[in-house]
């Protein structure tokens, strides 16, 4: 099959950087993305989507000079962490502090770290996955490896500061973050940046016997940008992945959660919050496999779409036919501010096996009018009203981060400083 | 302090509700507002406070000298309206104390009063709760949210005690209470009674009027007040019922 057109560009910038036989899987890969091409709205995962803001311009992939950056701390979280920071797609030392850690812990950048590369590698960045993976596993130059050793509780969170500025250039980032048996983290990213650039991030989680990681993502980009992330998280027997995105900034922006089950009783918790106005568009997509029996699923999205923004939720959840005791709850609620505005949801469980207690709901609704007037009638201005009733409706899914404080008052303040008038 | 002059009203899209009403409230007066189900009480009360969802097709309210309908429902809070809803609403996600105090710091600020720090507020709430006699359990949960009936109508006489309004409409603020809530109740509303406050008790029952006596007492019928008098008025309704001015009840 010959190349798609708007593949061109990309294999220039990959043949520049990867010469003929050096790399026969990064080959494998552009050469997948090359068949596959931009996705289009015949491709059921993408089909709620405007892909012409992809068109809009060529995103050669960024190279290595790094830009001003403004002070980071609006985006920032205030408490304790060992903070790294890419700029463009790459660690910026300079920037970046990272304290002790515990015995044998790895955080830093992924380039840095050679030997865990390879890890990071899936089926899918060749077969089976989006062409954005696929592209993501030619060209990635840089991420951030978190690897925590069996035992090792890591008290103080990780956090990673992407910063984006190039303008008319992409970044494919590729994270991991593997923890052995028992071991306990919380990581915070954040992605910011100002101009008209494209953010390509695939993760991969990995996670032993026992393990629990908090994941939570700020996506704050530059109202012009695109930002495509991948996470794909595989649960060994009794380990805990809870993810909470929220999802402010971009133009146009997807976030694709995978977690697949290999052993009993493991738990994830996938949980976001997407406020959206202007011209913005962003999906939220989760699959879930339950593959082996006993394993609990919790899914809260909570979405608030103002003016002519655009919110997706696409949730999948497999339940194949030895994973009995399976429990999976899927909800997705949105609040429509705008007559313009407009919200595709598809909550989606597909069930093979018989003893399992699954449920999934959707709604989409007006901000409560009987309430806004109740707080008006105590003397609180209408748009602070407003503000309070659209906190406390994303604030349903910050409460998800059950027990840490510090997390859910970091996610709070964003919320917060969009509702402000999203000024940045 | 009100001056309401002819009244009429009808709900948007719907039919005319109020029909002509006068009424005249001064500083430092209870009146209480009586009439069966269905005869326009809640109807006046939101009317006054801004609700949206009627139109008013004649008549004038004045209030301290403003056209009070001219007003939107918050500005009429900060200059002092404060309605205690017939039924409550509850508001998943706000806490009681985050609300009650941007409420009262919207008020102040109106008033050209210094805005409350947390911790001012914390012992603005204590004494307040100390005055009325009443318990802190409701502080940190939602408004309303899970409150019994008893619990929503104590939050919303403990709100009036805090924002300290120059007019409040209390409708039904007395039904579905049992006797220790209604006794809770009451002694709130005695206490706020002051020579620059004017209280509109509107109530079905005269239960309440045991323990708040007011100075008049108006009977509201089909949208019009068809009676007022004196205290006496209310006891002389719990002999005849509502019947003689067209109602079963
Ligand atoms: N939102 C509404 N939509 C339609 N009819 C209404 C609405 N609110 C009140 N009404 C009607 O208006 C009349 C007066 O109601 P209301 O003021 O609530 O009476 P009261 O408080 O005296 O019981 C009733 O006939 C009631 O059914
Ligand atoms: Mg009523």
């Amino acid at each position: 099959m010959s190349p798609k057109p708007e593949t061109a560009p990309y294999r220039t910038a990959f043949d520049r950087h990867h010469p003929a036989g050096h790399d026969e899987r990064r080959e494998a890969a552009l050469s997948r993305f090359e068949t596959l091409g931009f996705p289009t709205r015949r491709d059921e995962a993408w089909r709620f989507t405007d892909l012409k803001k992809l068109h809009r311009a060529v995103f050669a992939p960024a190279e290595g000079a790094i830009h001003a950056v403004p002070d980071l701390v609006p985006w920032r979280f205030a408490g304790d962490a060992h903070r790294i920071v890419l700029v463009n797609g790459r660690f910026a030392r300079e920037l970046s502090q990272v304290g002790d850690l515990p015995k044998g812990v790895i955080f830093g950048s992924l380039a840095a770290n050679p030997a865990l590369i390879e890890q990071t590698f899936d089926p899918t960045d060749t077969e089976g996955g989006q062409a954005f993976t696929a592209l993501n596993a030619a060209l990635f130059a840089d991420g951030f490896a978190l690897v925590v050793p069996a035992g090792v509780h890591l008290d103080v969170p990780v956090e990673i500061v992407h910063w984006g500025a190039a303008s008319g250039r992409s970044f494919h980032l590729r994270h991991l973050i593997a923890l052995g048996a028992g071991a306990t983290a919380t990581v915070i990213e954040t992605y910011a940046g100002q101009g008209d650039y494209w953010t390509n991030a695939v993760t991969t989680v990995r996670l032993d016997a026992g393990a629990k990681l908090r994941h939570a993502k700020l996506q704050d980009e530059s109202s012009l940008a695109i930002h495509f992330a991948q996470v794909r998280a595989d649960l060994a027997s009794d380990a805990r992945y809870e993810s909470f995105v929220l999802t402010l900034g971009g133009n146009l922006s997807r976030h694709d959660s995978a977690v697949l089950y290999g052993g009993a009783d493991a738990t994830c918790g996938l949980f976001g919050a997407y406020l959206l106005r202007g011209e913005q568009e962003a999906t939220n997509a989760t699959f879930v496999d339950h593959a082996v029996p006993s394993c609990t699923t919790t899914e809260v999205f909570k979405g608030v779409v103002d003016e002519r923004a655009h919110g997706v939720f696409l949730g999948s959840i497999m339940v194949r036919q030895d994973a009995q005791k399976t429990n999976a709850n899927q909800l997705n609620k949105n609040l429509l501010l705008s007559p313009r505005a407009a919200v595709d949801t598809k909550p989606q469980l597909e069930i093979l096996a018989d003893d399992v207690k699954c449920s999934h709901g959707a709604t989409v609704g007006d901000l409560d009018e009987e309430a806004l007037f109740y707080l008006e009638a105590r003397g609180i201005p209408a748009p602070e009203a407003r503000r309070m009733l659209i906190e406390a409706f994303a604030a349903d899914a910050i409460d998800q981060i059950e027990d840490d404080v510090d997390l859910r008052a970091h996610f709070v303040t964003q919320v917060q400083r969009w509702l402000g008038g999203g000024a940045k | 302090m009100l001056k309401i002059s002819g009244l009429q009203a009808k709900i948007l899209s719907g039919r005319e509700v109020l029909k002509g009403i006068d009424l005249n409230v001064k500083a430092g007066e209870v009146h209480a507002i009586m009439g069966p189900n269905g005869s326009g009480k809640s109807t006046l009360a939101g009317i006054l406070a801004g609700k949206p969802g009627y139109e008013v097709t004649g008549g004038s309210v004045t209030y301290q000298g403003k056209d009070l309908l001219s007003l939107s429902a918050d500005e009429r809070a900060r200059e002092g309206v404060f309605l205690a809803f017939q039924y409550p609403v509850e508001i998943p996600g706000v806490n009681n104390m985050y609300f009650l105090r941007a409420a009262l710091n919207a008020v102040r600020r109106h008033r050209g009063e210094a805005e409350l720090d947390a911790g001012q507020f914390l012992k603005a709430v204590r004494a307040k709760l100390k005055e009325l006699e009443i318990g802190d359990d409701l502080l940190q949960r939602g408004v309303n949210v899970g409150f019994s009936g008893g619990e929503k109508k104590r939050n919303e006489i403990f709100q009036m005690a805090m924002l300290e309004p120059k007019l409040a409409l209390l409708d039904e603020t007395d039904s579905g209470l049992d006797i220790d809530a209604l006794k809770l109740v009451s002694n709130g509303i005695n206490k706020l009674r002051s020579p620059d406050r004017a209280m509109v008790l509107i109530t079905h029952y005269q239960r309440l009027l045991d323990y708040v006596e007011p100075d008049h007492i108006h009977v509201l019928s089909q949208g019009k007040i068809v009676m007022s008098g004196d205290k006496s008025l209310a006891a002389e309704l719990e002999k005849t019922g509502y019947a003689a001015f067209g109602d079963a009840a």
